[in-house]
């Protein structure tokens, strides 16, 4: 992908993002409580919690729209508000709003003005993210996809080193989901940027991120690689077996850890799932299944969505099924 | 600072709003100057009415000051130019690009001006199209000079003043409804009371509406200001709105 750019010499250098200790309470609420990471450049970095985690305020608070109570974050060692150009060094989409009457390019040439670039950057941002004959409608017909995308092309106007996206997965279709993983991963491992990308959603940016930072409650939950976090060598296995007990013995004295699902099926953690295997051969215990069930991130991220409370469905009464079902 | 003048231009621009606040204020002062010479004739058969007599320098500057009725168009134009940010949610890229909030509010008031100065003198051309032929060809012709000229010079700087005075408010309250209604109300409703009281009727010329009528002022009224007391004052409310507006509501989390 060859794309007009700008001569851009901030974009030259490299640039950390590093949270510190950020923390803010919103009335009885503690939205965020002394979050610290780092995204590091040419890797996509995702940004994970549950819905109502603190994802948006720490992404508003590194950018300067909403005061931190404490903490700081800072962009090559500058906090936002200090960037002399910040266009040009940290592009960023926290909003899919736009003026309804407004055309997709008349609303990146009003930044263009402010940011000081030349006008033709609207156009080739526009081809950049596909939306060049949108471009002249007016935002207001606009679907989530094609907002989404115009909000791309808003943060990347300036060219800027560093781009910080909220949810931009959300409303694209599958074919949207796919353009966005190449095009993020092109901008962060052939051009160095970097980048990070928020979600709710584990499958959506499993695919995308080269590292991962899980917040829940305001707190950091896990940051690390998806290599560290998904290895498949230390998923859980899924067993079946018609001598699953006696399975089950031999595997907790070789020191996995086994939980039993039924008369015929184990759940064994701590063990590589090719040992698992090996160990039922040399055992001569007939297996019908055995498969990678979760992975570490998966767990760790189902264990998180599960505890919300506002999400929890209640089962419909008696009557109301059987009127249903009638 | 030129570089944020010239987005608040081209967001002004790139929507509808313009053309039709420009309309309307266009449509409203020319009516009311056509209005004013098209039935002079009745206002003199009903001497009550207060309408002075045709051919009188008191008629000239009234059918003149039709510019005047269109400045309300100027304030809302103000306080739509800085409310809409927060209506549509464009503070959030606004903000990103100018992280300073305070240059944004005083591109806006720069902008606000500067645009309401231009609409002003466009809606006073066609009040004066409309009145000095039409004065003539009743045998009442009438020059733009003088008094009458300051009586259309003072439309013009009460509009472009207006339009300022419309993005203090709109920073100082941030939605657009409760701003364009709170402003509305207190022009047309509050100040006119506090002028009828006769405890408060003295400080009605200091009053935003009270300078307004300063400056715009046919020789008809009296108990006001001069209007350069006037448009510095008003010049002054406008600073004070977008000061506060700015410490108060445009510094708040964007969230």
């Amino acid at each position: 992908m060859s794309l007009p750019t700008t001569d851009n010499p901030e974009s030259a250098a490299p640039a950390r993002v590093v949270v510190t200790e950020l923390s803010k309470r919103f009335g009885v609420v503690q939205a965020v409580d002394r979050l610290s990471f780092v995204v590091e450049p040419g890797q996509v970095t995702g940004f994970l919690g549950p819905n109502g985690a603190g994802k948006t305020t720490t992404l508003r608070m590194a950018l300067g729209l909403i005061t931190p109570d404490s903490g700081s974050t800072t962009y090559g060692g500058i906090a936002y508000s200090a960037l002399p150009q910040p266009s040009l060094r940290v592009g960023a989409v926290l909003e899919t709003a736009f003026h309804p009457g407004r055309n997709g390019r008349n609303h990146l040439r009003v930044y263009c003005a402010a940011a000081g670039l030349p006008e033709e950057r609207a156009d080739a941002v526009l081809a950049q993210v596909g939306m060049t004959d949108a471009g002249r409608r007016k935002t207001g017909g606009y679907s989530l996809g094609m907002r989404q995308r115009l909000g791309l092309a808003t943060a990347l106007l300036g060219d800027p080193q560093v781009l910080i996206l909220d949810e931009p997965a959300n409303g694209l279709d599958p074919e949207g989901i796919q353009w966005l993983r190449n095009f993020l991963q092109h901008l962060a491992h052939d051009q160095g940027r970097t980048i990070l990308v928020s979600s709710h959603l584990l499958s959506e940016v499993q695919q995308t991120v080269d590292r991962i930072v899980i917040i829940a409650g305001g707190k950091l939950v896990r940051e690390g690689t998806i290599a560290e976090l998904a290895d498949p060598a230390r998923a859980s296995v899924h067993l079946r077996s018609p001598n699953a007990a006696s399975l089950r013995e031999a595997l907790v004295g070789a020191g996995a850890q086994v939980e039993t699902l039924s008369a015929e099926e184990l759940t064994v953690r701590g063990m590589p799932i090719a040992a698992i295997g090996h160990l039922a051969f040399t055992t001569g215990v007939e297996l019908h299944e055995l498969r990678t069930a979760t992975t570490d991130l998966e767990e760790i991220y189902f264990r998180l969505t599960a505890g919300q409370e506002e999400f929890k469905a209640t089962p419909l009464p008696e009557a109301t099924v059987a009127e249903v079902s009638s | 600072m030129i570089r944020l003048i010239r987005s608040e231009l081209r967001k002004l621009f790139s929507t509808k709003l313009w053309l039709w606040l420009l309309l309307g204020a266009c449509g409203l002062s020319g009516a009311s100057t056509a209005l004013l010479i098209g039935f002079a004739d009745q206002a003199a058969a009903a001497p009550q009415s207060g309408v002075p007599p045709l051919g009188s320098d008191a008629f000239a500057q009234l059918a003149l000051a039709g510019g005047a009725n269109a400045v309300v168009f100027f304030l809302i134009l103000g306080i739509i130019g800085m409310t809409q940010e927060y209506r549509h949610r464009t503070a959030t890229p606004t903000f990103l690009v100018t992280p300073k909030r305070g240059k944004v509010v005083l591109s806006k008031l720069i902008t606000y001006l500067g645009v309401s100065l231009l609409f002003a003198v466009v809606v006073n051309v066609i009040v004066v199209a409309v009145a000095l032929p039409w004065l003539s060809a009743q045998g009442a012709p009438v020059s733009l000079s003088g008094d009458n000229l300051e009586v259309v010079l003072g439309a013009i700087g009460g509009g472009a003043l207006y339009g300022m005075v419309g993005v203090g408010v709109g920073a100082l309250l941030r939605n657009q409804v409760a701003a364009i209604v709170g402003a509305l109300i207190y022009l047309f409703v509050a100040e006119p009371i506090l002028r009828s009281v006769p405890a408060t009727a003295s400080a009605y010329k200091y009053l935003p509406g009270g300078t307004l009528e300063s400056i715009t002022a046919t020789t008809v009224n009296t108990d006001l200001l001069l209007r350069w007391q006037g448009a510095l004052l008003l010049t002054a409310y406008g600073m004070v709105l977008a000061i506060a507006g700015w410490v108060f509501a445009v510094r708040r989390d964007i969230s």
